[in-house]
């Protein structure tokens, strides 16, 4: 066996400060890695090129770019319409929104990227937290390992499994595709059970922070929501004013206590937020905020078809545009003392008052005639465009932030075609990834989808720097024989053993390596050793092989894989999260993979 | 297609006239009924009810309230038996107890007090100073009884849509009058006054309730969404969970503790 170097001594030294620094979190991980990144050239271990080449690598490049892709599709309301149908399945409920989410996110990143499927659905689940106020916290690690576990369930779902065929001896039989399947499946509902039993005892409870988990906040314990409702679109007969005497938008809210925040006029104008006086006439379509009991009550007196769902207005009525806040009468207000009538909400700003909230009580009906106070909290909705304006002129304090991005659905078939264009080149043309993503971005940012400002915003340093400076730790790792040497003093320890206590002993090793060098680098360099040590012991090379190309992504324990990576930042993950809810993952996959190898193919 | 309420002094005549414009319109004619209806309604006995709705209220009333629950269980009462429209209304206060209603118009007959005073010396068999120390006591009573209940003058003439005085015009006269009044397009009956009549039904209803349950509320009902004004008490949230069955029609309940109620709450 190869002697241990004074350069092994000095690498393995460097993973020691980087695994002490992320367990205490003393500095930032990021600046952990930036550390490593300046200290490795310094100490020779690593050519300052080699030191700085995470920057350019590949995987980074491709983060950066789809990223940018994801915040494009996310601009356009596309990742809405992909998440709907999916939450329709969901429902409400934290467990069955983390189920239906991890499913759909592993299925995808079995034959994508794990990282790309992860960067698309970001945007969609901090909606789907903001919506449904369940804590961002709670969302992300479940589904960001079943990205990852997602990736065993096709032999082209991760870049260890792609290589496995090429790095096993020639005489042994290559896997096919869905040869890992039994196996990832097995992995990926183990992930997802675990969380939808453990979640609540292994994830941090999330932030309280109002701006951030709330989108509106009352001074009752009553949630407005549920006070104000929820849109319905209704449609007037053809005959709806014949007979009678007109009826105005205010008449609904007095009668019905539903507000019209959106009504159509023939023949092709919509009008938002149209005042109280406004004449609702007949075959025209609205949408109204109320209570289903309301609103039924309305249509059936008022003789309005109610639909299923928004059908003229759902591109208009939808998060992405507008939203219902609430806003707090300022002190040294103009408002204060007069009503919202005189105010005129509704014609100045296009904005529709649906209740207000005065010392815990909550007033629905003759809002417009209630002298407003500074205090009292104003229920509105309006598109973002609107809210932001008001929220300028400083008389009325948000509660809810509105500095909302302003949506382009209009790019939305832009938006896809840049997708498309890049996802045909990475599966059809096989180019590079980064490439075929920086494309993707690029097309985004030249047809306007979003403006280069924005792709930048976009972009998480922190996920950047954190996979740059861990490469060069992984190259110097290898580079200096360090991980060999560790490998094969493991392996010739173990001497002749069962099967199975060498495969587990094999699982063990990969995860340890995928979390400090590479998931590639550790499975080109494992792949031959364990070939060899379990054709000695008898066990079937092959099943090593494969252990070695799950393993791979056994990555939980540390946030150093792309995809924790990732989430960490937007999830406000510390180090010490990974370690808990990642180290049970990380046993369980062990058990799993090896247990499930063993039902399926045996050793 | 109205309501008619006919406010009037003791032997001004009155009577005669709803009794007439009644018969004439083919309405019904309405007074001691609505009684009989609130005594029935809240179990309370009739004598007592009368005696709560004549005479002006006594300091313990005013400090126990039990002079407003009254008012509030006859408010009820009446309401509802007026709400079917074509009705003569003759009793107490209709004008007052029926504010708000477009359809309603209001009439007040009066007549010299020395007619009034012969009328009853005929009818009583009584003296003139028996008969005018009577008549003079009721009116009284009377006007001290809406000025406590609602603050107004039942003699201010800015209350009412029509004032008869009958001494040149005779009952006849004043029949005709009101029934050509009554056929007016402004006071007649239409989705929109009947809607307001059945919030009033509602709202007092809901009131004499709350009244009875001992709650100092203000109702106001808008197409079935209450807005109930009442000072802080945390018993009112549960009462309201339990309103008797036989109200209904009530889609909303809002309260409120912290603002004056509004001008048409009862």
């Amino acid at each position: 066996m190869d002697n241990l170097t004074p350069e092994m001594i000095l690498v393995i030294s460097m993973i020691a400060v980087a695994v002490f620094l992320f367990i205490t979190e003393w500095i930032r991980l990021d600046v952990v890695a930036i550390l490593m990144m300046v200290t490795l050239p310094l100490l020779h271990l690593v050519t300052p090129a080699e030191a700085i080449s995470g920057l350019s690598s590949n995987a980074v490049v491709s983060i950066i770019a789809v990223i940018i892709i994801g915040a494009g599709l996310d601009k356009t309301g596309l990742i809405n319409k992909l998440v709907k149908p999916i939450l329709k399945i969901a429902g409400k409920s934290q467990s069955n929104i983390i189920i239906a989410i991890s499913l759909a996110i592993a299925v995808i990143s079995s034959f994508m990227q794990n990282i790309g499927a992860a960067a698309l659905f970001l945007p969609a689940i901090q909606r789907i937290s903001k919506s449904f106020k369940i804590p961002i916290s709670r969302l992300l690690m479940p589904i960001g390992f079943s990205a990852i576990l997602g990736g065993t369930i096709t032999l082209v779902g991760s870049s260890p499994l792609i290589l496995l065929n090429d790095l096993i001896p020639s005489n042994l039989e290559p896997f096919s595709l869905f040869d890992v399947t039994p196996i990832g499946l097995s992995l990926v509902v183990c992930g997802i059970i675990y969380f939808i039993v453990f979640g609540r005892f292994v994830l941090p409870q999330g932030s309280k922070n109002i701006q951030d988990d709330l989108e509106i906040v009352s001074p009752s314990n009553d949630n407005p929501v549920d006070e104000i409702g929820t849109p319905y679109e209704l449609r007037t007969p053809d005959n709806f004013t014949d007979y009678r005497e007109p009826v105005r938008v205010d008449d609904l809210r007095k009668n019905y206590l539903v507000n019209v925040v959106a009504l159509t006029e023939p023949p092709d104008t919509k009008i938002k937020s149209p005042s109280g006086d406004t004449v609702i006439r007949a075959k025209v379509d609205l949408v109204v905020f109320g209570k289903k009991k309301d609103v039924e009550r309305m249509a059936q007196m008022e003789d309005m078809v109610l639909k299923d769902k928004l059908e003229t207005f759902v591109n208009d009525i939808d998060s992405q545009t507008s939203g219902t806040v609430e806003a707090v009468v300022a002190p040294r207000s103009s408002f204060a003392g007069k009503n919202i009538n005189s105010v005129n909400l509704q014609e100045k700003y296009s904005v529709t008052p649906m209740a207000i909230y005065r010392h815990g009580e909550i007033y629905r009906s003759h809002i417009d005639e209630l002298p407003l106070q500074v205090g009292d909290a104003i229920l509105m909705h309006g598109t973002w465009r609107r809210l932001k304006m008001l929220n300028t002129e400083g008389d009325l304090l948000f509660t809810t932030p509105v500095d909302v991005e302003l949506m382009r659905p209009e790019k939305a078939a832009l938006a896809g075609i840049w997708l498309a264009v890049s996802l045909t080149m990475i599966l059809v043309f096989k180019i590079q990834l980064s490439i075929c993503l920086l494309t993707g971005a690029v097309g985004m940012v030249i047809t306007r989808v979003l403006n280069i400002d924005e792709a930048y915003e976009s972009v998480d340093w922190r996920t950047v720097f954190l996979l740059a400076g861990l490469i060069p730790l992984g190259a110097a790792t290898e580079k200096t024989g360090t991980a060999a040497w560790i490998a094969k003093t493991v392996l010739s320890a173990t001497g002749q053993v069962e099967p199975i206590v060498l495969m587990s002993i094999i699982a063990v090793l990969s995860t340890v390596f995928t979390l400090v060098i590479s998931n590639v680098g550790a499975t080109v360099l494992l792949v031959p050793l364990v070939v060899n040590m379990a054709s000695e012991v008898g066990a079937d090379p092959r099943m090593a092989a494969l252990i070695v190309g799950i393993a791979t992504s056994n990555s939980f324990l540390l946030p150093t894989h792309q995809v924790n990576a990732l989430y960490m930042g937007p999830g406000r993950y510390r180090s010490v999260d990974f370690m808990k809810a990642g180290g049970i993952m990380s046993i369980l996959f062990i058990f799993v993979m090896i247990g499930s190898i063993y039902v399926f193919y045996g050793f | 297609m109205s309501i008619i309420t006919i406010s009037r002094g003791s032997y001004s005549m009155g009577k005669e006239v709803a009794e007439k414009v009644a018969e004439k319109l083919g309405y019904k004619c309405l007074s001691r009924e609505v009684i009989l209806d609130a005594s029935d309604l809240y179990q309370i006995p009739e004598i007592k009810l009368i005696k709560a709705i004549h005479d002006s209220p006594t300091i313990l009333d005013r400090i126990g309230g039990s002079k407003k629950a009254y008012v509030a269980y006859y408010q009820s009462a009446l309401a509802d038996r007026v709400k079917e429209d074509n009705v003569v209304y003759h009793g107490l206060a209709g004008h007052l107890l029926l504010k708000g209603i477009p359809h309603v118009l209001k009439v007040r007959i009066i007549a010299d007090l020395e007619d009034r005073v012969s009328i009853k010396m005929k009818r009583e068999n009584e003296n003139r100073q028996e008969a005018l120390d009577i008549i003079k006591k009721d009116d009284e009573e009377r006007r001290k009884w809406t000025h406590n209940l609602f603050g107004v003058d039942p003699w201010s003439s800015l209350l009412y849509d029509l004032v008869i005085h009958i001494n040149k015009f005779t009952v006849d006269d004043a029949v005709n009058f009101i029934c050509q009044a009554a056929n007016l397009e402004q006071f007649k009956a239409t989705n929109e006054s009947r809607k307001k009549m059945n919030d009033l039904a509602l709202a007092s209803r809901v009131k004499a309730y709350l009244i009875e349950k001992r709650f100092d509320v203000s109702v106001l009902s808008e197409s079935g969404n209450l807005i109930i004004y009442a000072k802080g008490d945390d018993r009112l949230d549960e009462a309201l969970k339990n309103l008797p069955g036989d109200i209904d029609g009530v889609n909303n309940i809002e309260i409120h503790q912290n603002i004056s109620p509004h001008e048409r709450a009862i």
